[in-house]
């Protein structure tokens, strides 16, 4: 008798035994099963080195935004627009790291599925910014509404991949939306606030604090979540 | 109740770890080997036996390549293991269906 006909006996002896608990362990199968083609989709690399990185370039960009003064409405929506591109290309090559120190493919398929998350309202964001940048009387939005425009929108763009990964970024994603609202609120509550030098201090706060908070949870926390 | 079911159920998909590198690959076009190992926390020795064994029933199909003059092993379902592996679910909601208490 092979080891596998010894399996199928086992099987059948079991269900003669109890439909009842034989249902059970069909459910638990397929359980186990949804649960790993779930992991298998989820990004795994480490979160907490980038949201580390963002976390003290956005600091470091509100503080120093504000200290130089930068209060154009080009040289505001150029700095941060700089900002956003230096935050995306450290955050790629500290993805691109992890991957080879693993010897893992970069460009994978939960890595596919992020970058399709986050593509759309992170591209709202971009042209929101360059059509103000050109069309600075647009009526639509003005510079100084942008940073809570921003913020709501790279929220959504969180939220958004945080359908494929850990569940905290779905959390700070709503942190960053309700930081966005709460802004716009104030916003509209005085006329003269969010000047650009409190933008930039928005900026740094939200941007650079949110980042830097989760990131520091993450150092505590990620490595026994990627144990999953 | 109709045992037919389980004796349906496919014998190679059916053990533990085979199971799980199944389920991996059916929710993603390609894995690679440490991602697999990684994530089921297998021994590269186990993985490698279960991964050729599921290539051996023609379900998995397996591609070596370099990167960054690194080898890498990608795993992805054949058009045969994603059959395999949706019969073997069907099977088991069958069962469940089966052996509910009406």
């Amino acid at each position: 008798m092979t080891t596998a006909d010894h399996f199928a006996l086992d099987e059948i002896d079991f269900v003669i035994q109890s439909h009842r608990m034989e249902s059970n362990w069909a459910a638990e199968h397929l359980q186990v099963i949804r649960t790993l083609m779930e992991r298998s989709a989820v990004y795994r690399r480490a979160l907490a080195p980038i949201m580390t990185f963002n976390g003290i370039l956005g600091v470091a960009a509100g503080v120093i935004g504000w200290s130089v003064k930068i209060n154009s409405s080009r040289g505001f929506i150029g700095y941060w627009a700089g900002v956003g591109v230096a935050a995306l290309a450290g955050s790629f090559l500290l993805v691109r790291r992890q991957a080879l120190k693993e010897g893992e493919p970069f460009w994978s398929p939960p890595t596919r599925r992020i970058a399709q998350a986050l593509l759309p309202a992170l591209f709202v964001g971009s042209v929101a910014g360059l059509v103000t940048l050109v069309y600075p009387d647009w009526d639509f939005l003005q510079y100084r509404s942008l940073p809570p425009f921003w913020m709501v929108l790279y929220g959504c763009a969180l939220t958004a991949a945080g359908f494929f990964m850990h569940r905290g970024i779905k959390l700070l994603g709503w942190l960053f939306i309700l930081a966005g609202c709460a802004l716009m609120v104030a916003r509209c509550q005085t006329v003269t606030s969010l000047p650009p030098l409190n933008g930039h201090w928005a900026m740094g706060a939200v941007f650079g604090g949110l980042h830097l908070a989760y990131g520091i949870y993450l150092y505590f926390t990620e490595q026994r979540g990627n144990g999953m | 109740m109709n045992a037919q079911a389980f004796l349906q159920l496919d014998r190679v998909i059916h053990e533990k770890g085979r199971l799980a590198i199944m389920s991996m690959l059916a929710a993603s076009p390609e894995l690679s080997f440490t991602e697999m190992r990684d994530t089921l926390k297998m021994t590269d020795g186990n993985l490698t036996t279960h991964i050729r064994t599921l290539q051996e029933a023609g379900y998995v199909s397996i591609t070596k390549s370099f990167q960054n003059n690194r080898p890498l092993t990608t795993c992805s379902l054949t058009s045969s293991g994603k059959r395999a592996f949706t019969n073997y679910i069907n099977l088991l909601e069958q069962i469940i269906q089966q052996t509910k208490p009406k």
